[in-house]
């Protein structure tokens, strides 16, 4: 183990680390500044649970229902060798009918990570140059913050004529041709964080990147029935975003030497598993490491209610646009205090005080 | 015994409701104390259930059902002559035999058989057992087989699921065929059946069992030959490098491709 698996796994304490998810990764790109999310999800900590241990529990998550309806209608597109999966490709994208091979890389019990990694890239790579259509679970990895983690595999890769597509089953509808499109962009990023695990799979192995798509095979419920149909999504953009994304986080290594060596969330539980540490011990390790808060995180990290509540004063609560037009002005006080005129603003501060007391004047004219 | 365990439920829902309401009122030594209480009980209702199983496995009473459920599974399995998923068992059995399987005596069913193996091989006429993948010979998922069928038939290679998926078309369109009139259940099968198979309209009424079958075997033709030779492969490295019980059931616990490492013992009696 490396020194920075120690120092990591010191922070999480005894918990078992949580595995990485396209959409975990999706949702860390939505924030890259953000120190307090980067350090968290590098070591694993299950972030839904420390912010209720901190006694801000998280408002959201996928609801039981959801998780429900989509393992469902996942199981049926995949039955008796993903007949429906096959037709469907066959109707939309001229599928031979010949490829049909389905390999299913599943986790074989108690196989390690390493060892299903490494049976799902054989698999792959052997497709690549050879036969084989379908393969579903395999475990992907990606750099993420300087350290590889391994993706939870939710999808099928999919070979048609030499390249390989993601294919991703989502269980929102499509309704007369339009699917709600913040459901369309969050599966295409999920999507994307495939497609670059693939890329950079195959590269390791000396193959040509580009054999992975960027087309990728979306499979939804057609209308208001069960019945499924299938959209290619072009996600060049979500591409592009992603790994610029990724390049810009910090490295974790860098985020950890600035903290103390022995900052720890453990709740330390004891034996009946109930935790020892305090709300406030906890509270104060988290506020040890910085959050950038934007009201953005509350849909998309569990522990932003604690981050709201630290950030609670400041102009960045109140949203990107606002920091923005106020730079250089910290806190919501300051802001009034300038607007007010009842402080003098630094040289630079004088054009948001400006613009201040322009928007306080003309509030002052629309209420008189 | 059954009483016994009735009594111990409601005791652990009392205690749970009592160690939420111990939290919510901030008590950690009250909690704790409760949550000691509670796995007490949880233990002892296991204990129980495995009292209940013990009585109920030499006289298996289904309700309704008139055979025990292994038997059930095995005509379901013997019309379809390939294997299966138990979702698809039930279905058959459901569309063909009179009776529902419970579907949740399914999920034990293997374990079951396993265990039954180990203790005695070969004293029962016929075992349902694994479906072994063809490239690390361990189980795959949710499938059953009959032990009595070829090895080579317990084996799946990549093309498999869909020559079996086609092969399950075929016996059960012509056993469509000869019954005298198709109940609503056994038509709505072979219509689920039809409308993945191409050259078949997705059209209800048009699913005629002879033009299902042709359609069928015009498919399965296209990869019968390479799905035999995978199979074969693997049924070739299965008879040398596992066991009676690793062909039946697999190996589950070790890498079962990497050589003369895979040998399992079956006394070893891991499930």
């Amino acid at each position: 183990m490396s020194d920075l698996d120690a120092r990591l796994a010191r922070l999480r304490g005894s918990a078992q680390p949580k595995r990485h998810t396209a959409r975990t990764i999706a949702a860390m790109t939505a924030n890259p500044g953000c120190s307090r999310r980067a350090v968290l999800d590098a070591a694993g900590v299950d972030k839904g649970r420390l912010a209720t241990q901190v006694g801000f529990p998280a408002r959201f998550g996928q609801s039981r229902f959801a998780i429900t309806r989509g393992n469902a209608f996942e199981a049926q597109i995949k039955a008796d060798g993903c007949a429906e999966l096959l037709s469907l490709l066959r109707e939309k994208l001229d599928l031979p009918l010949s490829e049909v091979g389905y390999q299913d890389l599943e986790s074989l019990g108690n196989e390690s990570n390493a060892d299903r990694h490494a049976r799902a890239r054989e698999a792959i790579t052997n497709a690549a140059t050879e036969a084989g259509t379908l393969f579903d679970h395999p475990l992907l990895r990606m750099e993420v913050g300087g350290r590889a983690v391994y993706l939870e595999p939710d999808l099928i890769a999919f070979r048609l004529a030499g390249r390989f597509h993601v294919v991703e089953i989502k269980s929102f509808p499509v309704i007369d041709g339009q699917a709600d499109p913040a459901k369309v962009a969050a599966a295409a990023i999920q999507s994307a964080v495939y497609v670059l695990a693939m890329r950079t799979m195959l590269e390791e192995q000396g193959l040509d990147p580009a054999t992975v798509s960027h087309d990728i095979v979306l499979v939804c419920p057609k209308d208001f029935a069960n019945s499924p149909a299938v959209t290619l999504v072009d996600v060049r953009k979500q591409l592009t975003v992603l790994r610029r994304q990724l390049s810009r986080m910090a490295r974790i290594e860098e985020l950890l030497d600035l903290l103390p060596d022995d900052l720890t969330v453990d709740p330390r539980p004891d034996a009946d598993g109930v935790p020892t540490a305090t709300p406030e011990e906890l509270g104060a390790a988290l506020h040890r490491v910085d959050a950038r808060y934007a009201p953005e995180c509350l849909s998309h990290c569990e522990i932003a209610y604690f981050c709201r509540h630290e950030a609670r004063g400041e102009t960045s609560a109140l949203g990107r646009a606002v920091r923005e037009d106020l730079g250089g002005i910290e806190s919501i006080d300051t802001a009034l205090a300038l607007a007010r005129e009842t402080r003098r603003p630094t040289p630079e501060q004088e054009e948001s005080a400006a613009l201040l007391r322009a928007a306080a004047r003309l509030r002052a004219e629309v209420s008189a | 015994m059954e009483g016994v365990a009735e009594e111990l439920e409601r005791r652990i829902d009392k205690l749970r409701a009592a160690v939420r309401q111990a939290i919510m009122a901030g008590d950690r030594t009250a909690a704790a104390g409760l949550r000691r209480e509670l796995r007490e009980a949880e233990r002892a209702w296991d204990e129980a259930v495995a009292g209940l199983a013990q009585q109920v496995v030499p006289a298996p009473r289904g309700a309704g059902a008139l055979l025990p459920v292994r038997e059930q599974v095995h005509h379901a399995l013997t019309l379809l002559s390939v294997p299966a998923a138990p979702r698809l068992i039930g279905e058959v059995h459901r569309a063909f035999f009179a009776g529902d399987i419970v579907g949740a005596r399914l999920t034990s069913l293997r374990r079951d058989e396993e265990r039954s193996f180990r203790l005695a091989p070969y004293s029962r006429p016929y075992y349902l057992c694994a479906v072994l993948s063809a490239d690390v010979l361990a189980p795959a998922r949710g499938l059953l087989a009959v032990s009595t069928w070829p090895l080579e038939r317990r084996i799946v290679g990549p093309l498999s699921p869909r020559v079996d998926f086609l092969t399950c078309a075929i016996r059960v369109a012509e056993h469509v065929e000869r019954l005298p009139e198709a109940g609503t259940s056994a038509s709505r099968l072979l219509w689920r059946f039809a409308a993945n198979i191409p050259g078949l309209g997705m059209d209800p009424g048009g699913a005629a069992t002879a033009a299902a079958v042709a359609a069928a075997r015009a498919e399965l033709a296209i990869h019968a030959e390479a799905d035999r030779s995978h199979r074969a492969a693997g049924a070739a490295r299965a008879t040398e490098q596992l066991d009676d019980a690793g062909r039946f059931f697999g190996t589950p616990r070790q890498r079962a491709n990497l050589p003369r490492t895979a040998r399992s013992d079956p006394r070893e009696g891991a499930s």
